[in-house]
């Protein structure tokens, strides 16, 4: 009876609160615009309806974080309510049990959590049923979904979080202390998540220590194909039950703890702190108790007088006064907030940036060097890994909690009627929030020097650290800490005044993501940067401070409303406050506030005019409306006749500094059909100023169209077959303005990067259409494949898009810079100040040209007669030797293998970016710069990996460069797959066996991390994982089977068939014929699994037994299990009868590769299901199994081998 | 029933010693429990209130051992204490009754019935339905009474709940403990003299977590006859006659210092002498001029003289 009286009224009490609709109406609307717009390209790009069990699913999650904030209220009042409004001396001795008082609060906490929790999935309904513009991509409605994603989804996590924020609430005595529960159970998530499953790779672990449950979804969103995505309910999975057990479980032990615990007891305020000053200072003797206070009626007596003698002191209240009074707050609210959880949270997050610092530098299980560029680019994106999210928590919790403090303590009256202004209150108090930002900032930096100076890199670089920690992050949080600081003022609830503040933070943070925009309406926000160490915070910067300067105006007028508005006095209705904000308002204040709003216009203004005028001018629309417009209007000249360009002439000027590239050029076009051509269409690319076409014959200029890019020309005399035409032009390309995200960085002071992009083209541009089923339909654009089949005919002769050219340019650029383009350097000079260089091709090259400025230093060295030089940025120069020997190693090899390269120069050049990716133009090889950070020496396997990847980067000078891949399904696999067999072939030349299959297995390893096994057969390739491995690891299994020697002939046979460019281009079933070829019958079948056919084996070793026998010999019992089965693209397995040949391996005691030593290797015929192997060896066997190797596709390749179990001998 | 408070003692973790080894016997009825703030008074109400664990020592109420059987005193105590909140957002008649069930009145008509007589026992009947945010502190100490008295409790502690109420609430108060003091007994601890004298049959002195006396209010004043002499003096007289004199107590009385001292016999010139209250009492025990112990009928160790 007791439990449920007090559990009726907690939740009756709750429930009139306005705040607890508010949080219902809060979820429900972010249910419904997530499910609606915010999850939408997500659900375009996968396929899978908006509604579908696993979008709702997702949704449900994402609601579930936030929800945290909402249900840390509930939890909060429900657990310390009677000790904050000092009630419990009256509860405590009423004749309740524990069980029944906890029992009876939590109970009303959950329900109450419970209830609002069915916002989301009512938010989800309403989405499905008002899809808006998506009315396409909602599918069946199933109720089971949303079912299922409330009772096994949200239900439990909002148990494991009340549990704990309500545990946490009842044992600190203080409500917000549930908020230390929430963030531990949002943090525990995320990390799960985002470090130890994602970036250490253990899944499995990580789905167990995620209390909700991110870590699973963003499994299943990878190992789901469409079809599961859209028909299977997300909750009565294995994984998620047990993850459910798990937590329930910690749930109900917390709450057992804190029963535990609690006790129905005084609470002595503060008695630990107060002890230490009143230790000693015992009442002195005779003269305690004097002056009593007696009750309002009996005269002011007193047992004995004692005459009052008050020092006299002056008191000034001047502006320095006031300087010292905002200092005294400013040091009394830091010393709050390090003395309480602030402390804590920065030693937290100082030991997290040392704890996972270190794991940050590896990609893919290849470690990098630390450099400061690359590190405060982790310490600064706040969407990534979400660990920096404990900084706004702090400072949204800290905002409150100083705003609050006097009125919390009791002492609200008190402080409002001292002799201070408001403006020395609020400005301490922001001080000493300041203070804390600081010296998170300088923790953080100190951590991250000591991760730096651990993994022994010591180029600390503290000015950059500054800059980018003190100058630009300081500048984002003391912005947002003054909106905190405003929100709080101004709402007069601390936690519907924390929601708001994490909601306003949130649309800053992951605004781009959730759709929106950065702009002058969205506090805070900036265009975005980047650092790059060859580029700095070029040209990122200017736009950058603008933008600060312009929110620094509006914090100021913030600010002011803040002084306005600040709580003094009892009065909490908004007239009253409204009056006293109209007292506040002085002249000084009103001169402030001039100022300000003068500020804001004009940064705003000049914001304004730099994106909407200047930019607007030259840039390239935005979006894809321009793509399907293009497309509806000229994709009908697709097929007409056009001249291919046989020869690029080009004047370029680099002005880096001003960031402006004009290009003078030429093009020499010949018709290589078979009829006259009439008209010439040209492409004119958007984003730059195309001027001055011109023709070296007569033509007129039919139509032109700016907006899209395209104009047609008719040509007085049609151009007859075999007949050639120059064009001209003149291009500029100027970054006045900047658009208000995603700068252009390809013109900066120093790393200028730029393609053929600008330059026109001729003909109708099929690369500009838009791309995606899903995207086409919203335009209303017929559906149009990807990818072409292989046999269609146009795309087997189609070389349009990269014929090939000769190519010349004078490139000019600033007189401290090196311009690289494609060709042989002919010559260099200086001519007024500048730098300029003329390059020319040797040989024909393919039209795939970009130009580089930057101020390189360069190593140079040769191979025969090619000259090899790498342009890097000084100070990355750790890897360049490595990368010299394996352009000679690969030149060497690819010479002898497959043919002569065609120039008589090849170059490496460095370009700015934090990736390792790395493209093959014709002569020239780009790679990022975060390529030069990979530090091959601390790789744990001994991989270089540098030099295998410039392997198969110069391999592309054949395999893409020579033989060019048809534009059909299934392309890549000859330039991509090829290039890393290619690649490893010269590894192992090199290097040896042993560390070629390192480099192997490093690419197994791919398995590993969740992948759905659904997808097309390798002749029908589709996406990067077959082309980056998978392709590569089949190639390597049959080498293995087939032999080198003749993998090779079949893979010269293909080049010297097909790399000449000529058509028909080749496709990957010319590949297969060469291989078919060279691949004896028995093992026919194999290719045909590997490459006709999505083929898994699932191979695994049961048992090993070993007897010695009497000759010495040893006889080794396998019992092994297999199975074959071919996955289809919807992820349908069938099982296939095995008969194949698979390799058995019993190995020695020594060593623990399975490669090293075996005592037995060799070919068994194993079919589907159980089967018991018997063989003999000499000595003593430790480990068997079958393909010891991992040379077939088999997802568990841990259970291939076995310990080896001895028999006693007979 | 009665309560036995034996060698009563605890220390707070700053040091503080807020009991020394109490030892009192309080019978039905009115028990005024006087002391300066400081005194340890507070502690020993949250002690037997089931509050707060003392070191050492034990309580008794009739055959309940207090200490150990924690919920069924609180079955039978009504607690209103020194400093208290209430849920702003709840009107009174929601708090009342919920806590009438938590008091174990569970059957509905009873328990609104109850309710409703509380209600208008402390005058609170006419805004029982406005919300208790709004009170002022005399509304909230009403509504305190309100609680403690829910269940017809048999022991009833009330500390310093005069405090912050204007005179006529102060005399309706102490009206209805009064009233209360016949059927249960009732700890009143307090540092406003007049409330015990008006009130309490029995009372004790504590100080500095030690009972200075413990006496029947009457008989400790008649013990003073012809000890306490009074006199006006000048300010600027005082340092001297308070070196001269027992000076237990200075007062102003319409801007002039009076001065009541202890002595045995006339003191000085000037003095005359006063018929002593139950303030003098007080002062002089605190000051240790008197420290008298008066054996109540039942056996009970004496009060410790300073």
């Amino acid at each position: 009876m007791k439990l449920w009286e007090t559990f009726r009224f907690e939740v009756v009490y709750q429930l009139h609160r306005v705040s607890t609709w508010f949080y219902f109406v809060f979820l429900l609307g972010v249910a419904f615009l997530m499910a609606r717009d915010v999850f939408v390209a997500e659900a375009q790009e996968g396929n899978y309806f908006l509604n579908a069990p696993f979008a709702v699913a997702q949704v449900t999650l994402v609601a579930c974080i936030l929800s945290l904030l909402a249900l840390a209220a509930l939890a909060g009042g429900a657990a310390a309510r009677d000790v904050e409004t000092r009630m419990h001396p009256l509860l405590y001795t009423s004749p309740i049990s524990k069980a029944a008082y906890l029992g009876g609060r939590f109970l009303a906490a959950f329900s109450l959590g419970a209830l609002i929790m069915t916002a989301v999935p009512a938010g989800l309904i309403a989405a499905a049923l008002l899809p808006g513009s998506h009315a396409d991509l909602i599918g069946p409605f199933r109720p089971a979904a949303y079912l299922s994603a409330y009772f096994l989804l949200a239900l439990p996590n909002a148990f494991v979080a009340i549990a704990l924020m309500f545990s946490a609430a009842v044992l600190a005595r203080r409500g917000v202390a549930s908020y230390l529960g929430g963030a531990f159970v949002f943090f525990s998530s995320v990390v799960s998540w985002q470090v130890v499953a994602v970036l250490l790779g253990h899944w499995g672990v990580a789905k167990l220590t995620d209390p909700l449950g991110l870590t699973l979804i963003n499994e299943l969103s990878k190992v789901w194909t469409p079809s599961q995505k859209n028909t299977l309910i997300v909750g009565p999975q294995m994984s998620i039950l047990s993850n459910r057990l798990v937590w329930v479980g910690v749930g109900l032990g917390v709450l057992g703890l804190t029963y535990l615990r609690f006790r129905f007891a005084h609470v002595a305020a503060d008695s630990r702190r107060l002890g230490r000053k009143r230790a000693g200072a015992r009442l002195p003797a005779a003269d305690a108790a004097k002056a009593e206070p007696t009750s309002g009626g009996s005269n002011a007596a007193s047992a004995r007088v004692t005459p009052l003698a008050v020092p006299q002191v002056q008191r000034t209240f001047g502006f320095a006064t006031r300087m010292r009074q905002t200092l005294a707050v400013a040091r009394e609210s830091f010393r709050v907030i390090m003395k309480g959880w602030g402390g804590f949270a920065l030693a937290g997050l100082g030991g997290l940036v040392v704890l996972i610092g270190p794991f940050l530098f590896q990609d893919e299980g290849f470690p990098q060097i630390p450099t400061t560029g690359q590190f405060v680019g982790f310490l600064e994106q706040p969407g990534e890994h979400g660990m920096w999210l404990v900084v706004p928590l702090l400072i949204v919790y800290y905002a409150g909690e100083l705003v609050w403090r006097e009125r919390d303590a009791r002492l609200g009256e008190i402080a409002g009627a001292a002799p201070v202004p408001v403006w020395v209150s609020f400005a301490g108090k922001f001080a000493g929030l300041a203070l804390m930002l600081v010296a998170v900032q300088a923790v953080v930096m100190a951590a991250a020097i000591v991760v730096q100076a651990r993994m022994g890199y010591y180029k600390f670089e503290v000015g950059l650290y500054a800059r980018i920690l003190f100058g630009i992050r300081l500048t984002d949080y003391l912005l947002f800490a003054l909106l905190a600081f405003v929100v709080h003022v101004v709402v007069d609830q601390k936690y519907v005044g924390h929601l708001i503040a994490v909601i306003a933070y949130l649309l800053v943070a992951f605004g781009p993501q959730l759709g929106i925009e950065p702009g002058l309406l969205v506090y805070g926000s900036d265009p975005g940067w980047t650092y790059s160490d060859m580029r700095g915070l070029e040209p990122f910067i200017g736009p950058l401070l603008l933008f600060k300067f312009y929110w620094a105006a509006w914090a100021l007028l913030l600010a002011i409303a803040a002084k306005l508005l600040w709580p003094r006095g009892t009065e909490r209705g908004v007239g009253p406050r409204l009056r006293v904000a109209g007292r506040r308002l002085t002249r000084r204040t009103v001169a402030t506030a001039v100022v300000a709003v003068a500020l804001v216009m004009t940064f705003g203004g000049v914001i304004i005019y730099n994106t909407k005028v200047l930019y607007a001018r030259h840039a390239a629309p935005s979006g894809d409306e321009w793509r399907a417009e293009y497309e509806r209007r000229y994709e009908r000249y697709a097929g007409v006749p056009r001249p291919r360009t046989t020869a690029i002439n080009l004047n370029v000027e680099i002005y880096p500094r001003r960031r402006v590239v004009e290009i003078r050029g030429t093009y020499d076009l010949v018709n290589k059909t078979e009829a006259a051509i009439k008209s010439v269409h040209l492409t004119t690319a958007l984003g730059v100023e195309t001027r001055t076409v011109g023709f070296d014959r007569a033509a007129t200029l039919l139509m032109v169209d700016e907006n899209l890019g395209h104009r047609i020309y008719t040509l007085e005399t049609p151009l007859q077959p075999g007949d050639s035409l120059k064009l001209n032009f003149e291009i500029r390309f100027d970054s006045r303005g900047f658009p208000i995200s995603d700068i252009d960085a390809s013109v900066v002071p120093n790393g200028t990067f730029f393609g053929a992009e600008w330059l026109p083209g001729v003909g109708y541009q099929r690369g500009r259409e838009v791309r995606g089923d899903g995207e086409r339909k919203r335009f209303g654009l017929p559906p149009r494949p990807e990818v072409l089949a292989q046999d269609d005919p146009v795309a087997l002769m189609d070389v349009a898009w990269l014929e090939p050219i000769k190519f010349e340019a004078i490139v000019g650029t600033d007189a401290g810079q090196t311009a690289i383009a494609p060709g042989a350097l002919r010559r260099t000079w200086v001519q007024d100040g500048r730098r300029y260089f003329h390059y020319a091709t040797d040989a024909p090259i393919l039209n795939n040209i970009a130009f580089f400025s930057a101020a390189y230093a360069v190593r140079e060295a040769r191979w025969n007669d090619v000259e090899i030089q790498i342009f890097y940025h000084p100070g990355h120069a750790l890897n360049v030797e490595r990368m010299i020997r394996s352009v000679q190693a690969s030149l060497d090899y690819l010479t002898r293998r497959l043919g002569p390269y065609p120039y008589h120069q090849i170059r490496l050049v460095e370009y700015p970016g934090d990736r390792r990716s790395l493209y093959a133009h014709p002569i020239n090889i780009r790679y990022m710069e975060g390529f030069s950070f990979i530090n091959p020496e601390a790789e744990p396997r001994g991989i270089d990996l540098p030099f295998a990847t410039v392997a198969h980067e110069v391999s592309h000078q054949w395999w893409g460069n020579q033989l060019v891949p048809a534009p059909v399904v299934g392309a890549p696999m000859l330039n991509e797959t090829l290039a890393w067999y290619s690649a490893l072939e010269i590894v192992e030349a090199s290097y040896g066996r042993e560390h070629r299959n390192q480099l192997v297995g490093a690419m197994r390893a791919s398995y590993l991390s969740p992948r759905a096994r659904a997808g097309s057969p390798l002749l029908r390739a589709t996406d990067r994982f077959q082309w980056y491995r998978k392709g590569v690891i089949a190639l390597c299994a049959l080498r293995e089977y087939v032999g080198a020697e003749r993998m090779d002939t079949a893979l010269r046979h293909l080049f010297e068939r097909h790399g000449s460019r000529t058509p028909p281009l080749p496709t990957t079933l010319d590949l297969y014929k060469e291989l078919q070829a060279v691949t004896p019958d028995e093992l026919r079948y194999l290719l045909a699994d590997l490459f006709e056919a999505n083929t898994y084996w699932e191979l695994s070793t049961k048992d090993v037994e070993a007897e010695r026998l009497a000759t010495g010999e040893w006889r080794v019992t396998l019992e092994v299990h297999a199975r074959k089965v071919v996955v289809d693209e919807e992820g349908v397995e069938t099982e296939v009868p095995m008969d194949d040949l698979v390799e058995v391996g019993v190995f020695g005691a020594a060593g623990d590769e399975p490669t090293s030593k075996p005592l037995y290797l060799r070919m068994h015929r194993i079919r589907s299901g159980e089967q018991r192997i018997t063989l003999t060896v000499m000595g003593e066997p430790a480990r068997a199994g079958i393909d010891p190797r991992n040379l077939l596709i088999d997802v568990e390749a841990g259970d291939n081998l076995a310990k080896v179990t001895s028999r006693p001998a007979p | 029933m009665e309560l036995q408070i034996r060698k009563l003692a605890k220390t707070y973790s700053n040091g503080v010693q807020a009991l020394k080894d109490i030892t009192l016997t309080i019978p039905q009825g009115m028990y005024g429990l006087l002391g300066p703030n400081g005194a340890g008074k507070s502690t020993l109400m949250r002690t037997i209130a089931t509050l707060q664990d003392p070191d050492a020592g034990s309580i008794h109420l009739g055959d309940i051992d207090v200490l150990a059987e924690r919920e069924r005193v609180r079955e039978t105590l009504g607690y209103l204490p020194q400093e208290f909140g209430v849920y702003p957002k709840s009107s009174a008649v929601e708090l009342l009754n919920h806590f009438a069930v938590l008091k174990g009145i569970t059957a509905r008509g009873e328990r609104r019935e109850v309710v409703d007589v509380l209600l208008r026992q402390v005058n609170l009947y006419d805004v029982r339905k406005k919300n208790l945010g709004g009170y002022s502190g005399g509304m909230r100490q009403r509504f305190g009474v309100a609680v403690a008295l829910l269940g017809d409790p048999k022991l009833i502690i009330v500390d310093e709940p005069t405090a912050g109420l204007d005179p006529a609430e102060r005399v309706r108060f102490l009206n209805l403990l009064s009233e209360i003091g016949q059927i249960a007994v009732v700890i009143l601890s307090t540092h406003i003299v007049e409330d015990v004298s008006e009130l309490c049959s029995r009372m004790a002195i504590i100080d500095r977590g030690e009972i200075l006396l413990e006496a029947e209010p009457l008989a400790a004043v008649a013990e003073l006859r012809g000890r306490i002499w009074r006199r006006v003096v000048e300010k600027a007289e005082l340092p001297e006659i308070e070196r001269a004199h027992a000076v237990i107590s200075t007062k102003l009385l319409a801007g002039r210092t009076v001065v009541r001292a202890y002595s045995d016999a006339q003191p000085s010139n000037g003095f005359e002498p006063a018929e002593p209250d139950l303030e003098d009492v007080y002062f002089s025990t605190l000051t240790g001029l008197a420290g008298l112990a008066t054996p109540t009928s039942q056996a009970t160790v004496p009060g410790v003289a300073r």
